[in-house]
């Protein structure tokens, strides 16, 4: 076993160690006992958690990789640098900020809450979309459009294979920022299961926190590890085994 | 057959890349575009697939100009071989060699067929490589596979821009030999582009040497070599042009030009086949040691004696 493979498993060994720590710490204590005693409210609070979350990057999927795409096209190529630093303006204003400005535009409520969080998860998807198409070889492309093929062809047959993992990448990094985010959606009414964190924090209650913060974190591991299986499927074999084998060789 | 009339590209500003170029190139033939690099060769085989525009002129493929073809349709009715050999990293080998079928809607058991006769054909087993990924084979197989899918759909033109270019000299030179090989079977109308004289004149039926968009010279290689028809051709194929010619001619063309009397009993000298290259005589001639050499005649005959003077005087006349 080399030293960096060494590293990582120590890592990986205390990492559990210290969910388990922190598991047998909640229970002894009963830290669960507001998601146990009330399973009603506590399904009402993740089913719009949920709701945010889906919403908010659905809406962000369906701009961000046509956005991504076609700024990519050769005709609107010039078009990048100003969508991108557009974007990025987005990603830089602090999330509380976006809340707060999107409130002032929506009022109080759920629709200022997938706004902020929509325009806060186009960033990862749309520089990711953008870098995967940009690093498909120029020359797999002149080849395709020698042989042939049509610009839908090259674009579904070529470009967006090569480019699937960077665009996975960047949506699993968008969605599991905004299932964090989303927290933060009850400061301006928005609820979800930031309305038991929020609680917790001003009542110094840890049954509130715990039955809050516990599942919002489990909600982006499982969402995170989705993507990393979807990854699985998406990715077209050749270039998962192209990549390992990259990997390998550095 | 691919005909160039009057073609000429300028890029926006003036610049022009190709200036007034007419060209025919026969069904069967296998013509080199050579030239300095920014001498318009690349760019005048793009435009007879349509990868670039032509501002003046026309070109016809087949008799058709390709003006009134669709591109997409045209495209794939001609073979195309790229340097970096362009492979689609997501595909396997055999998805990789049947693009153009697939685009042509070909039945699976037709693409199954094809792919094993074209492995055959570049002598790299079917089963062994069918699954594979370009990824996992070496540059040499990479282009072998280039060609490969050039072929697929039996195209009657192949247009190849300095297919073997990137591979080390060893690999390069074992691919053209076994390229020439499949030529010899196939006999496609080619046209491909090199900036290296001796793959132009290895592979060449004829070669168009090109500078600054114009043509320079259309010619066999022999005759660009031996009677360059400007200082700027002269300069390009070298000062050793005469040497590199005698590649080009076999022992059998300097007989044609002799009347050599058949040797009585054992020669003193190594004894040539007639399809051995004159560069190969002349070489062993000119150790200090050996004065002369024999050739095996039509009918089985040693004949000879051959000398270097001989070939000298073989050399005036085709340089005459």
């Amino acid at each position: 076993m080399n030293t960096k493979a060494f590293i990582a498993w120590v890592v990986k060994i205390t990492f559990w160690v210290l969910i388990a720590a922190f598991f047998w710490w909640t229970i002894s204590n009963n830290l669960f006992s507001q998601l146990l005693e009330n399973p009603d409210q506590f399904l009402g609070l993740l089913g719009r958690h949920l709701q945010i979350v889906l919403i908010s990057s659905s809406m962000a999927l369906a701009t961000a990789i046509p956005a991504g795409i076609l700024l990519t096209r050769p005709k609107f190529r010039k078009y990048e640098w100003i969508v991108v630093n557009t974007a990025n303006l987005g990603q830089t204003i602090p999330s509380l900020a976006i809340l707060a400005l999107a409130m002032g535009f929506f009022g109080i409520g759920i629709q200022a809450a997938i706004f902020a969080l929509y325009v806060y998860s186009l960033l990862p998807i749309l520089q990711n979309t953008i870098a995967g198409l940009k690093s498909v070889d120029p020359a797999a492309k002149d080849a395709a459009t020698g042989m042939g093929m049509t610009p839908a062809q090259i674009l579904f047959k070529i470009e967006l294979p090569m480019a699937a993992s960077s665009m996975i990448a960047g949506i699993r990094t968008a969605i599991v920022l905004n299932i964090g985010t989303t927290a933060l959606a009850y400061l301006i009414g928005g609820g979800g299961l930031g309305v038991w964190i929020f609680t917790g924090i001003q009542l110094f209650d840890n049954t509130y926190l715990i039955s809050g913060a516990v599942p919002v974190t489990l909600l982006a591991i499982t969402a995170d590890q989705f993507f990393r299986f979807l990854q699985l499927f998406l990715v077209p074999k050749g270039i998962r085994k192209a990549q390992k084998a990259a990997a390998a060789a550095a | 057959m691919i005909e160039f009339t009057n073609v000429s590209k300028t890029y926006p500003g003036g610049v022009k890349a190709i200036d007034d170029v007419s060209l025919t190139i026969e069904h069967g033939e296998f013509v080199v575009l050579l030239g300095p690099s920014g001498c318009g060769k690349t760019t005048l085989l793009r435009m007879v697939n349509q990868l670039e525009d032509i501002t003046e002129g026309s070109i016809a493929v087949e008799g058709k100009n390709i003006h009134d073809l669709n591109k997409i349709d045209m495209r794939r009715e001609i073979g195309y071989v790229i340097q970096s050999n362009g492979l689609f990293p997501n595909m396997t080998i055999e998805e990789n060699v049947m693009v153009v079928p697939n685009l042509l809607g070909w039945s699976k058991e037709k693409r199954a067929e094809r792919f094993d006769y074209l492995m055959d054909l570049i002598g790299m087993p079917p089963e062994n490589y069918r699954g594979s990924f370009p990824h996992e084979l070496s540059g040499g197989q990479q282009q072998r596979i280039g060609v490969a899918r050039a072929l697929a759909a039996d195209p009657p033109v192949m247009l190849m821009d300095e297919p073997f270019g990137a591979l080390d000299p060893i690999i390069r030179s074992r691919i053209q030999e076994e390229f020439m090989d499949i030529q010899k079977k196939l006999k496609k109308t080619i046209l491909f582009v090199s900036h290296d004289i001796d793959e132009a004149i290895k592979l060449a039926d004829k070669i168009v040497l090109l500078k600054d968009g114009e043509i320079q010279q259309f010619d066999r290689p022999a005759e660009l070599l031996n009677r360059p028809v400007n200082d700027f051709v002269s300069e390009f194929v070298g000062e050793d042009s005469v040497l590199k010619s005698l590649n080009l001619y076999q022992v059998k063309d300097l007989q044609a030009t002799l009347d050599l009397p058949a040797v009585e009993g054992s020669p003193d000298g190594k004894v040539f086949h007639p399809h051995d290259s004159l560069r190969h005589v002349l070489a062993h001639l000119l150790h200090p040691s050996r004065q002369y050499v024999y050739v095996e005649g039509e009918d089985g005959t040693t004949n000879g004696p051959v000398s270097v003077e001989h070939i000298e005087a073989f050399v005036r006349e085709i340089t005459a």
